[in-house]
């Protein structure tokens, strides 16, 4: 019994932790070879993580001086 | 502080009080302070708590989504599991050695997962910006793991259908 393009989906993140058993990831792996569009998928998610895995630390927004300077006031109104 | 926690949260306004907090928090528990770690690394390490403080008012309401969400996946699949025809992946023709096309698309999925549901985004970027895994990350926002790998399914598909036409469109 083969599995579903839903649960392929499911399997493809699962299988990233190692979360699959044995039998899910043979039926993962008979679904992607007939399946262009998980197989599209699989690739896509690939690109997603590892794109945010190494610009998560590169692409940093900078607080502007006007806001930086109304968060001073705010703390020292706190403190 | 600010440009780590944008990353991570939907809206500006909360990334700003959120390093806020975090400044005063670390005022107010400055005598805590042992200098065991740089200054940088404990107050990172209270934004990083104030984030998953954040991150979890927002399971509260978390069971009403994952019914209402339901409505949201027909988008994507069909009542057999299947893709939807008018949801199926197109070619993305990314190179990820290409630095600006690589910036460009980082950008694009910001973008978009500010445009997921709180707590999907909140799944999202812990396991894929801070590299936890499932099981810290359950315990983290107090869910159970099969509602987390139903709130990452739906987090990356809807991610990738955003991008998708972002991308494609730029």
């Amino acid at each position: 019994m083969g599995i579903d393009c839903k649960t392929a989906v499911d399997y493809i993140s699962k299988k990233e932790e190692g979360k699959l058993n044995f039998i899910q990831k043979y039926h993962l792996f008979l679904h992607l070879a007939i399946c262009y569009v998980c197989k599209r998928f699989e690739k896509q998610n690939k690109q997603m993580t590892s794109i945010c895995k190494s610009s998560a630390s590169k692409e940093i927004d900078i607080l502007k001086q006007s806001d930086k300077e109304e968060m001073i006031s705010a703390l020292e109104e706190n403190i | 502080m600010y440009g780590y926690v944008v990353q991570r949260v939907k809206d500006t306004h909360i990334a700003k009080d959120l390093v806020q907090e975090t400044f005063l928090a670390a005022w107010r528990n400055v005598d805590k302070y042992n200098g065991e770690a740089s200054v940088k690394t404990w107050l990172f390490t209270i934004l990083k708590n104030k984030i998953i403080d954040h991150y979890r008012k927002s399971t509260t309401r978390l069971t009403d989504e994952l019914i209402s969400d339901e409505a949201d996946q027909d988008v994507f699949f069909d009542t057999a599991g299947q893709w939807q025809k008018s949801a199926y992946p197109s070619d993305w023709s990314i190179s990820q050695e290409n630095k600006v096309e690589s910036k460009e698309f980082y950008s694009i999925l910001i973008k978009c997962k500010k445009k997921l549901k709180e707590i999907q985004a909140a799944v999202f970027s812990m396991k894929y910006l801070d590299d936890m895994d499932s099981d810290e990350i359950c315990k983290e926002l107090n869910i159970t793991t099969s509602n987390y790998w139903v709130l990452l399914h739906r987090a990356k598909v809807q991610l990738r259908s955003c991008i998708e036409v972002n991308w494609l469109t730029t």
